[in-house]
C-alpha cells in the first residue's frame, strides 16, 4: 500500500467516522423525538378514549335513571310491592331495554329475586347476587342463556324508593362490551381497539384462575376487535398478561411482524369489577406505520446525505492525498532512478514548503553526484590510460630489452670474423624473431580484449563443456572422475576432480568462448597451485540457473585481490597481462551470466560462473 | 183496542230486527291472520276448512260421521270398515271414492300408519291391523287423517289442497291465502263467501291489525291470554287441548333411568305455569287431564331438587342439550327448564338453531285430539313418538298403563294449555272445536250483506 493509498484510506476513514457519528446522533435524536411524540399522541388518544368510555358509562347510568324515573316503572314497582305477583312483568325488561337501547336490563324485586330479565328472560325468580353499593356504574360479567357470559357496563337504580319501604324494586341496566360497543366508540385513524376477556364461566378458566395469574393461558382468539379477530393477536400476549397481573394500565410498543412499519404503540387498560378483579383488558393500539415510515424516510435521506458526504470526502481525500503524495512519489521515483544509475534525474521544485525544500535538496544532490561522477570518470580514464601505458610499457619493455641487446650484440658482432658473425647473426635473428613473435602475442592479446567476438549461441551440455576442459588439461579424466596431471613435476602434481551429474544440464552458450573462459580459469587455478593441489570442476543446476564452480586449493586471495580481480590489466602474476579474468568476465557477461569468486586466504579460491539454464521448449 | 193493536204492531216491528240479527247472514270475507302455515299439521286452519276426515269429533269427544256415514269393527277391533257418504265431490268435481280415500291416507302416513293395511272395498274403506284399534274412528277424526285428492294432475292448486270441505282453495299470493266457499259442500254452503288468511304474521302484528279493524280472527297464544284480556280483546279460548311435555331421549347421556327421574324431579312446573304461561292452563304430572281420568292428582307435580341430586348420585353432570318446538314461549320455557336442571347439577344448553346435534330433551306441545281418555292418550303417545300399549278401558287399568309410561321418564308432562283466538265484533257464531281449532264453517259476519 503506497503513501497515497494510506493517506486516502486514513482521510476517508476519518471522514466516514465523523459523518457516521453525526448521522447516528441525528437519527437517535430524531427517533427520540418521534417516540416522545408517539407516546404523547398515544396518551392523548387513550385519554380521549377513556373520556369517551366514561361518557358511555354516564349514558348507561342516564338510561337506567330514565327507566327508574318513568311513571311506568314506578307503577310497576308499586304493584309489585303491593301484590308481590311478578308474573305480569315477565317481558317488561325486554321492552324497557329495547326502548332504552340497552343490552342488559333486569328488574329485581324487593326480595332480591329477578322479576324480569332482558338478557335471560328465563331467569325470573332467581336471586340476583349483586352488592347494592352506592356506585354510579360498574363492570360485571353477565351470564347468558347459552352458557356463555358477556362483559357489560352496568348501572342500577332503585325505582321509587322511599325510606318507608324496606327494600326497593331495582332496575339494573347495562351495555355489552363487545365488538359493536367498540365499533361505536370514536376511533382515530390508525387506531385499533380490542377487548380481551377470558371466559370465566368455563370450568377450565375457573381452574386457571385458581392456579393464579401466572397460570393464565392466553388465547389469541379471545382478543376481539371492531372488525372481528385481531390480526397478530398473539403479539399482544405479554401486554395483556401484564395488565391482568398488575391490574394497572400498561404501555408497550409491539412489533406485529418483522417489518418495523407493522408496529403499534399499545396500551392495555384493565377493566375491573367493583371488587377489583380484572374482568377484561381493553387494548388501544395506535399504528406506528406513519411514524416509522417518516423515520425511514428521514433515515434514507440521512443515509443519502451521509453517503454523498462520504463520497465527496473520499474525492476530496483523493485530491488531498494526491496533492500531498505526488511530490513525495516524484522524489521516490527519482531516487529509484538515481539508484538505477540515472543520476541526471530532476524533480519539480514547486512550493516553498518542506516538500519543495526536499526537492531542491534532491536536485542539488543529484547535480553534485553527476558532477563528482564526471570527475571520477575523468580521473579513472586518466588512470586507465596511465595503467595502459604502464602496462604497455612494461610488456613492451621486456621484449624490447632483448631486442636492444640482440641488436647491440649484432652490431658488436659485426667486428667478429664472418664465421662467428654468422653464428651470432643466426642466433640474434632467432632471438629477434622470437621476441618479435612475443611482441605480436602481446599485441594480439590487447587486440583480442579490445574486440571480443559476439557469442554464437548453441545448446550444449554444461557437463560436457567441463569434461572437455578437463580432458584438455587432465586427459585421464576421460576415464574417471579424477585425474592427475602427469606432465607436471611430481611435487606439483595436481589432482583434478570432475563433479558432474549424469543428466545433462543444457545451456545456450558459445562453446568456444565458454571453453576459452573455462580454460583460462583452469590455467589460473593451475598457476595458483605451483606445488600441486586439488582442482575440482563441478556443474549443478539451481532452478533456472546453472552454476559452474572451479575450485582450487592454492594459496588463495586476499579480499583486496578479490575486489580487483576482474579489473582489466590487474594481475597477481609476474608475467600476466591482467586481461585473462577480464576476458572471462566479459564472456560470462555476454552470456547474461555472472562470475564471482569465493576467497579464502590460504585455503584456495573458487570461481563461480552462473549462467541461465536453457528453456525446456528449446531442449 | 186500536191503540193496543198499534202498540203491538210497533213492538213487533221493533222486534223484527232483533230476530233478524240473531239469524246468521250469508256472505262476506273473514280476515284471519296466523303466525304459521295454515296448511301445517296439526292445527292448520286451512286444512280444517278445506279437508274433511272420515269421521269428525263431536263436542262430547266421540267420533261422529263425516265422509264416512257408518263404520263397524270386526275381529276384536283389528278390522274396521267405513262406508263412505255417497254423492260427495271434491272441489274439482271429482267424486269421492274409496280409492281416493285409500290413496290419501296412504300418502299421509305411508308406512307409519297405525293400521297394517287399508283397502277399498266398493264404497267402503277397510282398515286391518295386527293389533286391536279400538279408537280408530276417533283417531281418523284427527287433523292428521283428513282426506285430500291425490294424483289428480291439477296444477292450479297446490298438492293436498283439494278436499271436500266447506271452503276450497282460491289463490295464494304474497302470504295471503284466499279460500272460497264451496257451494256444493256435502255439509251445505258455509255462511262466509271467503276466508282471507294472512300467513306468517307475528302475534304483535296480528293484534295490531285487530285493533285497527284489519283482521277478524287472530291468534292468542296461551302465554299472552292475560295480556289479550288486558288489551280488551274479545277472546275465545278452548279448554286445555295440548300437553306441554318434555320428551327425554333414552340414549346418550340420559340412558340411565335414574338420571331421567332426576330430571323429572328438577323441573319447576309452577314457574312455567305462573310466569311464562301466565297462569293459563293447568299444572300436571299426568298425561291426561283430571276431567278425563280423575286420577291425575296421584302423580305429583312438585319439584324436589334434593331428590334430583340424590338420583343423580354424584355422577358428574353430563352436558345436555334441550330443544323446544314452536313459539318463543316454548324457547323461554326450554331456557327455564335448563335453569332448573342446572340447579340440580346438570349442565344444560339450549340447542342452537340450525346446528345439527344430539338432542337430549325436547319441549313439545302434544295435542289432545279427543275428549275420550284412550284416544287422547293414544294421540299424545303417537305425537311423542312412543310405543302405544294396549290401553285398558277402565280407569284403574288406564292408570296402571300411564304409571308405567311415566315411570320410564321418557315423557315428562308439565302443563295443559288451552288454545285461544281473538275475534272482532263482526264475527258471529264462532266456536272452537274439541281440538281448539275455530269452526269457521259455522261462523258468519255481522255486517255481511
Amino acid at each position: 500500500m503506497n503513501l497515497r493509498q494510506k493517506l486516502l484510506l486514513l482521510l476517508s476513514l476519518m471522514v466516514a467516522i465523523i459523518v457516521a457519528a453525526v448521522a447516528w446522533t441525528v437519527l437517535v435524536r430524531i427517533r427520540q423525538v418521534f417516540e416522545q411524540r408517539d407516546q404523547e399522541e398515544t396518551a392523548l388518544f387513550v385519554s380521549q378514549f377513556q373520556r369517551e368510555f366514561q361518557h358511555r358509562s354516564a349514558e348507561v347510568a342516564a338510561s337506567v335513571d330514565r327507566i327508574a324515573a318513568s311513571e311506568h316503572a314506578r307503577s310497576m314497582a308499586f304493584e309489585l310491592a303491593q301484590s308481590g305477583d311478578a308474573s305480569p312483568y315477565l317481558n317488561e325488561a325486554q321492552t324497557l331495554a329495547q326502548d332504552a337501547q340497552l343490552d342488559f336490563l333486569e328488574i329485581v324485586g324487593p326480595d332480591g329475586n329477578v322479576v324480569s330479565s332482558a338478557q335471560w328472560p328465563a331467569r325470573f325468580g332467581y336471586f340476583e347476587p349483586i352488592a347494592w353499593a352506592d356506585q354510579p356504574t360498574f363492570l360485571k360479567t353477565e351470564d347468558l342463556p347459552d352458557g356463555s357470559s358477556a362483559l357489560g357496563l352496568f348501572a342500577y337504580r332503585a325505582i321509587g324508593h322511599s325510606e318507608s319501604t324496606a327494600e326497593p324494586v331495582r332496575v339494573i341496566g347495562g351495555r355489552r362490551l363487545d365488538r359493536s360497543f367498540l365499533a361505536d366508540l370514536p376511533i382515530a385513524p390508525g387506531m385499533q381497539i380490542a377487548l380481551y376477556r377470558h371466559e370465566d364461566q368455563s370450568p377450565a378458566a375457573t381452574q386457571q384462575r385458581h392456579l393464579g395469574p401466572d397460570m393464565f393461558l392466553f388465547d389469541p382468539k379471545r382478543l376481539i376487535g371492531t372488525a372481528g379477530d385481531v390480526p397478530h393477536a398473539d403479539r399482544y400476549e405479554p401486554l395483556i398478561n401484564s395488565a391482568f397481573d398488575k391490574g394497572q394500565q400498561t404501555n408497550s410498543i409491539l412489533y406485529l411482524t418483522n417489518r418495523r412499519e407493522d408496529s403499534v404503540s399499545a396500551t392495555a387498560i384493565p377493566l375491573q369489577s367493583d371488587t377489583g378483579a380484572v374482568l377484561a383488558v381493553l387494548v388501544v393500539a395506535i399504528s406506528r406505520n406513519g411514524m416509522v415510515e417518516a423515520q425511514q424516510h428521514i433515515r434514507a435521506i440521512a443515509y443519502g446525505v451521509a453517503a454523498g458526504g462520504i463520497l465527496l470526502a473520499i474525492l476530496a481525500s483523493l485530491w488531498i492525498a494526491a496533492r500531498v503524495s505526488r511530490p513525495i512519489e516524484q522524489l521516490a521515483q527519482a531516487a529509484e532512478e538515481v539508484a538505477a544509475g540515472n543520476w541526471e534525474t530532476h524533480v519539480p521544485q514547486g512550493g516553498h514548503d518542506e516538500i519543495g525544500t526536499l526537492a531542491r535538496s534532491f536536485n542539488h544532490m543529484t547535480g553534485q553526484l553527476v558532477s563528482q561522477r564526471d570527475r571520477l570518470v575523468q580521473t579513472e580514464r586518466v588512470a586507465a590510460w596511465r595503467e595502459l601505458a604502464r602496462r604497455l610499457a612494461h610488456e613492451l619493455k621486456n621484449p624490447l630489452f632483448p631486442l636492444q641487446l640482440t641488436v647491440e650484440n649484432l652490431v658488436r658482432a659485426r667486428e667478429l670474423p664472418v664465421a662467428e658473425f654468422d653464428e651470432v647473426f643466426r642466433e640474434s635473428t632467432h632471438t629477434l624473431g622470437m621476441e618479435i613473435a612475443n611482441l605480436k602475442t602481446i599485441i594480439g592479446r590487447f587486440s583480442d580484449f579490445s574486440r571480443m567476438p559476439k557469442p554464437q549461441l548453441e545448446r550444449i551440455d554444461a557437463n560436457q563443456a567441463l569434461r572437455r576442459v578437463a580432458q584438455l588439461y587432465f586427459p585421464a579424466t576421460a576415464h574417471g572422475a579424477q585425474a592427475t596431471n602427469d606432465d607436471a613435476i611430481p611435487e606439483a602434481k595436481i589432482q583434478c576432480t570432475l563433479e558432474i551429474a549424469s543428466d545433462p544440464i543444457f545451456i545456450d552458450v558459445d562453446p568456444e568462448l565458454l571453453h576459452r573462459a573455462l580454460s583460462n580459469l583452469v590455467l589460473n587455478a593451475m598457476d595458483a597451485m605451483p606445488n600441486g593441489g586439488s582442482l575440482t570442476l563441478s556443474a549443478t543446476s539451481r532452478e533456472d540457473k546453472v552454476e559452474i564452480r572451479i575450485a582450487d586449493t592454492g594459496e588463495g586471495l586476499t579480499p583486496e585481490e578479490c575486489e580487483r580481480l576482474f579489473t582489466p590489466y590487474y594481475t597477481t602474476k609476474q608475467h600476466g597481462t591482467g586481461l585473462g579474468l577480464a576476458i572471462v568476465q566479459s564472456v560470462v557477461a555476454d552470456h547474461n551470466g555472472a562470475i564471482a569468486v569465493e576467497c579464502r586466504v590460504g585455503g584456495g579460491a573458487t570461481f563461480v560462473i552462473t549462467l541461465p539454464r536453457a528453456g525446456e521448449s528449446k531442449s | 183496542m186500536l191503540r193496543q193493536i198499534a202498540i203491538s204492531c210497533i213492538v213487533v216491528v221493533l222486534a223484527l230486527p232483533a230476530v233478524a240479527r240473531t239469524r246468521p247472514h250469508y256472505g262476506g270475507t273473514l280476515r284471519v291472520e296466523v303466525e304459521g302455515d295454515p296448511w301445517q299439521r296439526p292445527g292448520g286452519l286451512a286444512r280444517r276448512v278445506v279437508l274433511d276426515g272420515l269421521t269428525a269429533m263431536s263436542l262430547d269427544g266421540t267420533a261422529r260421521p263425516a265422509l264416512a256415514v257408518e263404520w263397524k269393527s270386526e275381529n276384536d277391533d283389528q278390522r274396521w270398515q267405513f262406508r263412505l257418504r255417497p254423492g260427495v265431490h271434491f272441489h274439482d268435481g271429482t267424486t269421492l271414492t274409496s280409492a281416493n280415500v285409500v290413496a290419501s291416507l296412504t300418502a299421509i302416513c305411508g308406512a307409519g300408519c297405525p293400521w297394517t293395511a287399508i283397502h277399498a272395498v266398493g264404497a267402503s274403506v277397510v282398515f286391518t291391523s295386527d293389533s286391536p284399534l279400538p279408537n280408530l274412528p276417533a283417531l281418523l277424526a284427527g287433523d292428521n287423517y283428513l282426506i285430500a285428492l291425490t294424483g289428480a294432475g291439477n296444477t292450479a292448486t297446490p298438492p293436498g289442497t283439494v278436499g271436500t270441505g266447506p271452503f276450497q282453495f282460491g289463490n295464494s299470493s304474497n302470504g295471503v291465502l284466499i279460500l272460497a266457499a264451496n257451494d256444493n259442500c256435502w255439509q251445505g254452503r258455509p255462511f262466509l263467501d271467503a276466508i282471507e288468511i294472512h300467513t306468517h304474521r307475528s302475534i304483535h302484528d296480528q293484534w295490531l291489525d285487530m285493533s285497527i279493524g284489519r283482521a277478524d280472527l287472530v291468534e292468542v297464544p296461551a302465554e299472552q291470554l292475560r295480556q289479550a284480556h288486558e288489551q280488551r280483546l274479545t277472546v275465545v279460548a278452548s279448554p286445555p287441548v295440548s300437553l306441554l311435555a318434555l320428551t327425554v331421549s333414552d340414549s346418550g347421556a340420559l340412558a340411565s333411568p335414574n338420571l331421567r327421574a332426576s330430571i323429572a324431579l328438577a323441573v319447576d312446573r309452577s314457574s312455567l305455569f305462573n310466569v311464562i304461561f301466565q297462569k293459563q292452563g293447568e299444572i300436571t304430572a299426568s298425561l291426561l287431564p283430571a276431567e278425563l281420568t280423575g286420577y291425575s292428582f296421584l302423580f305429583s307435580a312438585d319439584r324436589d331438587v334434593n331428590r334430583a341430586h340424590e338420583l343423580r348420585g354424584g355422577v358428574p353432570p353430563p352436558g345436555l342439550i334441550i330443544a323446544a318446538e314452536g313459539a318463543p314461549a316454548m324457547q323461554l320455557a326450554a331456557q327455564r327448564v335448563a335453569l332448573n336442571l342446572r340447579d340440580a347439577g346438570y349442565n344444560v344448553q339450549v340447542a342452537a338453531a340450525g346446528v345439527p346435534q344430539h338432542i337430549d330433551l325436547t319441549l313439545r306441545r302434544l295435542p289432545l285430539e279427543s275428549n275420550q281418555p284412550q284416544p287422547a292418550m293414544e294421540s299424545i303417545l303417537r305425537a311423542a313418538g312412543l310405543a302405544i300399549p294396549v290401553l285398558e278401558q277402565t280407569p284403574a287399568g288406564l292408570y296402571k298403563v300411564e304409571r308405567e309410561i311415566l315411570g320410564a321418564h321418557l315423557l315428562i308432562p308439565l302443563l295443559y294449555l288451552p288454545r285461544a283466538y281473538a275475534v272482532s265484533g263482526r264475527v258471529r257464531d264462532l266456536h272452537l272445536g274439541p281440538d281448539g281449532a275455530p269452526a269457521l264453517a259455522g261462523a258468519s259476519l255481522e255486517d255481511a250483506p
